[in-house]
């Protein structure tokens, strides 16, 4: 008696998984995208265009939005500014940034000047030794600014100063 | 007399990490004809462009403003913005690191200060751009 109620049970508790499993197929038969991939999916931001209620594309031309890229420069053998520069830019992008990290709208590049595949950058941003660079690409024009005299001033002693300057810089290149 | 020796090792051990070493530079020669400070602060654990940067700040004053050093009609401070004695200037010229700035006077009474830290930075891997601007700039807040 005992045996035939557990058989009973593993039936219905079989049954419960199997029918949470056809569930979770959509109707074309593919399986849902997870959270993971979705969080990963990257978006292009040179190619977000407006849709209208009905999910028609609107007659409005696609939007072109601007790009940031931060350049930390260093050499082989750092100094404690030149690391808190580079920690600070980070904790700035990761704190403020992180959508806009994810969808390609920003980019770091911590880069070793000594390094003879980084020549042609740092001769480009004239970086020889540590340097803070932003720059706004929009519509193929190139804005930087150099904050690499903020970065000595403010990074290791007064990291909260530095870290509005860079947030302000990112938050107005970004508009 | 072991215990004695550990513990005067200890002691002098303690010292050479607790202690910062104080060694500003200030030449201020003659309040009354001062047109100009110069001021360049730096950290304890200095970087060989902060070095540099000192280095070119005292070259051009050396040798171009060496009389004007010697009236007091230019001073020059070379600061470590870490010790507690810098701490009003350190706050007076947000000079929490490696910062260059100038400080023009007239009669007495402070007139404007110019940050060039942004702009040291900038040079400073070109020494005789360096020394020739930062000259013409001195000029410029004495004349």
């Amino acid at each position: 008696m005992k045996s035939k109620s557990f058989c009973v049970l593993i039936g219905i508790i079989s049954l419960l998984f199997i029918s949470s499993c056809t569930n979770s197929q959509n109707k074309s038969g593919e399986p849902e995208k997870t959270d993971t991939m979705a969080q990963t999916e990257v978006v292009n931001p040179d190619t977000v265009t407006s849709v209208d209620t009905t999910g028609q594309p609107m007659d409005k031309p696609k939007q072109e939005l601007s790009k940031v890229l931060i350049y930390n420069f260093h050499v082989t053998n750092r100094c404690v500014s030149c690391i808190a520069i580079e920690e600070a830019t980070t904790k700035t992008l990761k704190t403020y940034f992180a959508a806009e990290l994810r969808q390609g709208r920003i980019k770091q590049y911590i880069l070793n000047v000594d390094d003879d595949a980084n020549s042609k950058v740092a001769e480009k941003y004239q970086a020889f030794g540590s340097g803070l660079y932003v720059t706004r690409i929009f519509k193929g024009k190139e804005t930087t600014t150099d904050l690499t005299g903020d970065g000595f001033k403010f990074a290791k002693n007064k990291e909260e100063k530095f870290i509005e300057i860079l947030k302000n810089k990112i938050s107005e290149y970004l508009k | 007399m072991k215990k004695t020796v550990i513990i005067s090792f200890l002691l002098l051990f303690s010292v050479g990490v607790f202690s910062q070493k104080n060694n500003d530079t200030i030449i201020a020669n003659n309040a009354q004809n001062l047109r100009l400070k110069v001021f360049y602060f730096h950290i304890t654990n200095r970087c060989n462009t902060c070095f540099s940067i000192e280095k070119y700040v005292r070259q051009t004053i050396d040798n171009n403003f060496a009389n004007q050093l010697e009236l007091g009609i230019v001073d020059l401070y070379i600061l470590n913005c870490e010790l507690p004695e810098n701490r009003d200037l350190v706050k007076k010229y947000d000079a929490y690191g490696a910062t260059l700035a100038l400080t023009s006077y007239s009669n007495g009474k402070e007139e404007k200060s110019e940050d060039l830290t942004g702009w040291a930075f900038k040079k400073v891997h070109e020494p005789n751009i360096f020394i020739s601007e930062l000259k013409a700039k001195i000029e410029e807040s004495i004349k």
